[in-house]
């Protein structure tokens, strides 16, 4: 295999965007490849991830990204993988690199849902689910979560400040995150007043609905000579399945998926979790970021929704968890999250990251989930 | 190979719907191997692999092992909200989903409740909570 390094990223301001999901893509992609000292030319393939396309009559749309960047020759594929899309597309990418088949691979995810109100949202994010065997029986994206939460609130000592604080300390760094959708500090008062969405999630406990677009290149080391910033050395790639209804899975309380993708990440790294320095996990819903802590392995099972609360996972903590905000705070541009959270990680590890910084962060994990569990990317990456 | 040959399960997804609509018994499989019980279609067991599922009737009654009260709505359910939707763990093995028209309030259910399929004309399997089943009329 061949030495594997993300060199360029770029994202734009998630939140609410005026153009298509596929003018964006194009901009961040564009963006990302000059980032990397590259023109368009040097890309020899091109995975993007549009999940929710089809809401803006468009399929179809690496081909319309590829002629945009003057690449109509390059050849592109649709990756959909629900919310873990574009990490599925950065895997794609690094098997085409490592195993020798391209040298420089652009990933880039894009969506737009603002144009839709929070009904037909809701239902589009409802799609991932099983149609008969949970959205048809009335399940939506956060019931599911919630129903999860309500066994994790049975099963272990859980208040709702602790959830509460998750969304506090992703609220603080998202404001400090010029990518983030919402960028301001929210109260513990703020989250326990706010509205039940789907007990026991109240509003904060909830990603928004967000458009964006990011992007980044994938790029073989010895192709990349002479790189024009710090690059991401690939530690692992990593991709796991579990079961999609969480009615059939033998725990409730943990996703398969993730326990199975970060095992084989770290395997893969020969890294441990005591060994990463700052982590972006996916906290679609305040619980997941708990139920990610203890299926990576960071902490034992039971003590994930306090650890906001005793400080660990902080800004400053021994294990800073979502500087960028996460998809609590940075937003949840379903197909751009993946990507975005490696831009992150490109940030951090480039002194871009101003006001949010993990110092001297060295070693950084990525972790994104497709739906509630059905599918899982963990990425390992490290300085050179 | 024509489609009538290729392997099936023992019922189809249109047959379990049909089958809560006319008002069960629910249509469910289970493992031979490892014993799983569940609604979920498909051709082979989703936990241990083994290819093959026997047909299972799945009872009526059950407890709910998680749930939440949804003030937010999908299209499907645009009218229906506040309402709950749980995991049950049925009387005899097996777990499924469902709404609880009946619920309306966070307090209307707990962990552990009983509760029983009701047979509605509407898609998705329904739930309410025991103590509001109709009494059996025995007797006159």
């Amino acid at each position: 295999m061949r030495e594997t390094w993300v060199v360029g990223a770029a994202s734009n301001r998630f939140g609410k965007m005026s153009e298509t999901a596929r003018e964006a893509a194009t901009r961040v992609s564009l963006a990302a490849i000059q980032s990397a000292g590259l023109s368009p030319k040097d890309i020899g393939y091109t995975f993007v991830s549009n999940a929710f396309g089809i809401a803006e009559h468009q399929a179809h749309v690496g081909p319309l990204i590829n002629g945009g960047l003057g690449i109509p020759d390059v050849p592109s594929a649709t990756i959909e993988s629900a919310c873990s899309s574009s990490s599925a597309g950065l895997h794609e990418a690094f098997v085409q690199v490592a195993g020798g088949f391209v040298d420089a691979v652009l990933v880039v995810g894009s969506e737009k849902l603002s144009h839709l109100d929070t009904l037909a949202a809701t239902s589009y994010f409802a799609i991932a689910a099983d149609y008969a065997f949970e959205t048809q029986n009335g399940a939506t994206f956060p019931g599911l979560y919630a129903t999860i939460a309500s066994a994790y609130r049975a099963a272990y000592p859980t208040t709702p400040e602790m959830f509460g604080a998750i969304a506090i300390k992703n609220h603080a760094n998202g404001a400090r995150n010029p990518h983030a959708h919402f960028q301001r500090e929210i109260t513990m008062e703020t989250y326990l007043h706010s509205p039940i969405i789907a007990s026991p999630f109240r509003l904060y406990d909830c990603c928004p609905f967000s458009d964006g677009a990011a992007a980044i290149v994938v790029a073989a080391k010895e192709f990349v000579k002479a790189p024009v910033s710090e690059p991401l050395v690939i530690r692992a790639s990593a991709r796991a399945g579990g079961i999609t209804e969480m009615q059939d899975r033998p725990d409730l309380l943990a996703l398969p998926a993730t326990q199975t993708a970060g095992a084989k990440a770290f395997r893969q790294a020969r890294l441990t979790p005591k060994e990463i320095d700052f982590a972006e996990v996916h906290d679609c819903f305040t619980l997941a970021e708990a139920l990610a802590l203890e299926d990576l392995g960071f902490v034992p099972r039971g003590t994930g929704a306090r650890a906001a609360m005793d400080g660990l996972t902080v800004r400053d903590g021994k294990l800073p968890i979502n500087p960028s905000g996460g998809l609590k705070a940075k937003g949840h541009p379903v197909s751009a999250t993946g990507v975005s959270q490696v831009v992150e990680v490109y940030e951090q590890f480039n002194g871009l990251a101003q006001g949010r910084e993990v110092p001297h962060s060295e070693t950084a994990l990525t972790h994104n989930v497709g739906a509630t569990g059905g599918s899982c990317s963990v990425h390992i990456f490290s300085r050179r | 190979m024509p489609s009538e040959t290729l392997p099936a399960a023992s019922h189809s997804i249109s047959e379990w719907v049909k089958s809560y609509e006319d008002g069960g018994p629910l249509r469910g499989f289970r493992c031979p191997h490892c014993g799983l019980i569940t609604a979920t279609w498909g051709l082979a067991c989703p936990r241990c692999g083994t290819v093959g599922l026997e047909e299972h009737a799945l009872s009526a009654t059950g407890t709910v092992v998680a749930f939440t009260l949804l003030t937010v709505p999908g299209d499907e359910f645009l009218n229906d909200a506040p309402y709950v939707y749980a995991v049950v763990e049925m009387d005899g093995g097996g777990r499924i989903t469902g709404w609880m028209p009946t619920v309306r309030t966070v307090d209307g259910v707990v962990i552990g409740e009983r509760v029983r399929f009701r047979p509605s004309y509407r898609p998705g399997v329904q739930f309410i909570r025991e103590s509001e089943a109709a009494p059996t009329i025995s007797g006159a």
